[in-house]
C-alpha cells in the first residue's frame, strides 16, 4: 500500500485501548499516505472514532500495539505537537476570549504561526475578531476553531467531526476550505463524520470502525473497485463465497443480495453484478456488525 | 506563555489588585490613627507613671474594623477556591485543555506556568494581606499581646502565606481531579476548613513541649511576659486536676486565665467566694490547691509561624505533585 513516492503520514500496528475490561479500540492497524484527506467512519456516538484521533494526537495513550505519526510515536513533545493540527469534536475555544485573542495564545504557543491566514479568512468569513467568542454562532466558532488548526500549518490535520455544527451551506465552505487547505501541498488530513454525503465529496481514503475494529483502511477508489453488490435469486451461494469475501447477505424469500469483496470474475449466471457506492459499502460494513457494537466490544473484553 | 497566562486571568488579576487597593486603604488610614492614639496614650502615661493598666483604659480601633480583620482568615479560601479551583477545572470541563494542549508547548510546561503564576499570585496576595493586618494590629499586639492567639496568629506573620500556596494548590489539584468547577470549588473549602482546624486544635499546641508555671493562690500570679499562648489551665488539689466544668454550670472563679466552677472547690472553702477573697485564697492554699498552666512563651511567636508555614508548603509541593501526574499522565 505505501510506496517510497507516498510515504505513510501516519501508521499503526496493533494499536488498541482498554478501560478496565472494556475494549473501546481493537488491534488497529491503519495507514494513510501523505496527502489523503482520509475520511473516518464508525458507529454513531460510541466514541471510537474520537478515541482514535485523540490516540493519534498524543492526548489519549494506548493499552497496546503502537504508532507512527509523522515519523514518531504520538506524544506531547513540543516537536511531535507542532506537526498535528487537533481539532476537537467540541470545538473548545476560550468563550470569554475574542478571536483576536485566540490568535495571540496560538502565536505565543507556535514556534510556526501564521496569524494573518486566521485575520484574513474570518474577514472574508465576516467574523467579528474582536468580539467574545461566547456570542458567535456554533458555525462562526467552527471556522474560526478550523483557521486556528490551519494557522499552525501543520503537516496533518486531525479533525473530530468538524462538520456537525454547521448548516449545509457552511458545511460546503469548510470542506471546500479543507481541500483546498490539503491541496495546497504537504498535508494530510483525517476527518470523522457520521455524514457519509459530505466526506465523499471531499474524501478520497477512508477508514472504517466497526465493532471496535478497523474494517477497511485504504483509497476510495480502489476499495469500491474491490467491492460489487451480487443480486439474485434465493439460492445455495457457497460457490461465490469461496472465491470471494462475502461482506454482507440479505436473504429474503425470492431473491439474495450479496455485497462482495474480490476481482475474480463471479461464474454464476443467476446473479447480476453491480457498482457499490460508498454510503453503500459503509452500511454493509455496519449492517454486518449491527449485533450492538458495545456489546461485542464487552464480549472481546472478558 | 506568560502572555498567555495574564490573557486569561487578567480579569481575575484586576479584580482581586481593586480588593487589595481598597483593604489597604482602609488599613492604613485606620491604622496610622490606631498608631497615633497608641502612641499619645503611651506617652501621657509614662509622664505620669501610670502605663501599667493601659490595656484597661485603652480601647483601639472599632468592632467593625476588627471583624473585617478578623475575616482575612478567609482570603486564602477565596484565592484557593475561586482562582486555583477554576484554574484546570474549567478547562478541563469546557475542553479548551484540548486547544491548549495541542499547541506546539508541552503540557508540562503549559502546567508549570499556569500553576507557577497562581502560586505566585497567591503569595502575592496573602503576603500582602497579612503584611496589612500585621502592621494594622501591631499597636494591638503591643497593648494586649493576642497576636500568639488562636485567630490572630492565623492572619499575621507568614502563615498566611503558606495557607494561600496551600489553598491554591488544593484547588489546582481538585480540579485536575475532578475536572468540574463547582465540585472543585466545594472540595477545597471544605477540605481547607477541615485541616486548618485539625492543625490549629490538635499540632500547633504540640509544636515544641509547652511550658508549665505553678501559682499558688496566696500571691497575685507572675504570668509569663509578653504575647505567650496559654495552651492549657487548670486548678490542682489533693485529689489531682480538679474539672474546669461542671454539668449545672453555677458561679466560677477565674485565677491565672485558669477558670474554676465554685461547686467543684472543697465545701469549706465555697462559702467564702462570697465574703473574702482573700480568706478564700488562703483556704484552698491551705488544702494544698495551686493553678497551673501549660503555655508556649511569646520568644517562641516566630518558629511557631516557621513550622506552621512550613507545614502548608510540604502539603503545598505534595498536592503539585499530584497535580503533575495526574496532568501529565492521564488521557487530555
Amino acid at each position: 500500500m505505501t510506496g517510497s513516492a507516498d510515504p505513510a503520514v501516519i501508521q499503526t500496528r496493533g494499536l488498541s485501548k482498554r478501560y478496565g475490561k472494556v475494549a473501546a479500540l481493537s488491534d488497529a492497524t491503519i495507514t494513510i499516505p501523505e496527502g489523503r484527506i482520509s475520511a473516518l467512519i464508525g458507529p454513531n456516538g460510541a466514541g471510537k472514532t474520537t478515541l482514535l484521533l485523540r490516540l493519534l494526537a498524543g492526548q489519549a495513550r494506548p493499552t497496546g500495539g503502537e504508532a507512527s505519526v509523522l515519523g514518531s510515536p504520538p506524544g506531547q513533545e513540543p516537536a511531535f505537537l507542532a506537526g498535528i493540527g487537533f481539532l476537537a469534536q467540541e470545538i473548545p475555544l476560550y468563550r470569554r476570549l475574542s478571536a483576536e485573542d485566540h490568535i495571540g495564545i496560538g502565536a505565543h504557543l507556535n514556534s510556526r504561526w501564521d496569524s494573518e491566514s486566521v485575520r484574513d479568512r474570518l474577514e472574508s468569513l465576516g467574523i467579528p475578531l474582536g468580539q467574545k467568542v461566547g456570542t458567535l454562532s456554533g458555525g462562526q466558532r467552527a471556522q474560526l476553531a478550523l483557521a486556528l488548526t490551519l494557522a499552525k500549518r501543520p503537516r496533518l490535520l486531525l479533525l473530530d467531526e468538524p462538520v456537525a455544527a454547521l448548516d449545509p451551506l457552511a458545511r460546503r465552505q469548510f470542506l471546500a476550505h479543507l481541500a483546498e487547505a490539503v491541496a495546497g501541498g504537504g498535508m494530510t488530513a483525517v476527518l470523522s463524520s457520521h455524514l457519509i454525503a459530505d466526506l465523499e465529496r471531499t474524501c478520497d481514503h477512508l477508514i472504517l470502525l466497526a465493532a471496535s475494529h478497523v474494517q477497511l483502511c485504504g483509497d476510495i477508489d480502489t476499495l469500491l473497485a474491490e467491492h460489487r453488490v451480487l443480486i439474485g435469486p434465493a439460492k445455495d451461494t457457497t460457490a461465490i463465497e469461496r472465491d470471494h469475501t462475502l461482506v454482507q447477505a440479505v436473504r429474503t424469500a425470492r431473491q439474495t443480495t450479496l455485497l462482495i469483496r474480490g476481482n475474480k470474475p463471479v461464474t454464476d449466471p443467476a446473479f447480476e453484478a453491480s457498482d457499490v457506492g460508498l454510503e453503500e459499502l459503509v452500511l454493509g460494513y455496519m449492517g454486518q456488525h449491527s449485533a450492538p457494537a458495545h456489546l461485542t466490544a464487552i464480549g472481546e473484553g472478558q | 506563555m506568560t502572555w498567555v497566562v495574564w490573557r486569561q486571568h487578567r480579569n481575575q488579576a484586576y479584580f482581586a489588585a481593586a480588593a487589595l487597593a481598597a483593604f489597604a486603604v482602609l488599613m492604613v488610614v485606620t491604622g496610622r490613627q490606631m498608631a497615633w492614639q497608641y502612641q499619645s496614650a503611651l506617652t501621657s502615661c509614662t509622664a505620669s507613671h501610670n502605663c501599667g493598666n493601659l490595656a484597661n483604659i485603652l480601647n483601639l480601633g472599632n468592632p467593625v474594623l476588627s471583624l473585617l480583620v478578623t475575616l482575612t482568615v478567609a482570603v486564602p479560601c477565596l484565592l484557593g477556591m475561586f482562582w486555583g479551583g477554576p484554574l484546570l477545572a474549567r478547562e478541563l470541563e469546557t475542553g479548551t485543555s484540548q486547544f491548549a494542549w495541542t499547541q506546539s508547548v508541552s503540557r508540562r510546561r503549559w502546567l508549570t506556568v499556569e500553576a507557577g503564576w497562581a502560586l505566585l499570585a497567591a503569595a502575592a496576595w496573602g503576603g500582602a494581606v497579612s503584611a496589612l493586618v500585621t502592621w494594622w494590629s501591631s499597636p494591638e499586639n503591643a497593648l494586649n499581646h493576642q497576636n500568639f492567639q488562636p485567630g490572630q496568629f492565623d492572619i499575621q506573620g507568614i502563615v498566611p502565606v503558606g495557607y494561600a500556596l496551600f489553598a491554591m494548590a488544593l484547588g489546582i489539584t481538585a480540579g485536575a481531579l475532578l475536572r468540574r468547577t463547582l465540585p472543585a470549588l466545594a472540595v477545597t473549602l471544605g477540605f481547607l476548613i477541615f485541616l486548618r482546624i485539625v492543625v490549629a486544635d490538635f499540632l500547633r499546641p504540640h509544636y515544641l513541649t509547652a511550658l508549665t508555671r505553678t501559682f499558688s493562690f496566696l500571691h497575685p500570679p507572675a504570668l509569663p511576659e509578653g504575647s505567650y499562648w496559654q495552651v492549657s489551665g487548670g486548678v490542682t488539689g489533693p485529689g489531682g486536676l480538679v474539672p474546669a466544668s461542671t454539668a449545672h454550670g453555677g458561679p466560677s472563679i477565674t485565677f491565672a486565665g485558669v477558670n474554676l466552677p465554685v461547686s467543684n472547690l472543697p465545701s469549706a472553702c465555697q462559702a467564702l467566694m462570697f465574703q473574702n477573697p482573700r480568706r478564700l485564697a488562703s483556704c484552698l492554699a491551705g488544702r494544698g490547691y495551686h493553678a497551673v498552666i501549660s503555655y508556649q512563651p511569646a520568644s517562641r511567636y516566630w518558629a511557631f509561624q516557621g513550622i506552621e508555614t512550613s507545614i502548608f508548603m510540604v502539603l503545598t509541593a505534595a498536592l503539585l505533585a499530584a497535580t503533575a501526574i495526574v496532568v501529565l499522565r492521564r488521557d487530555a
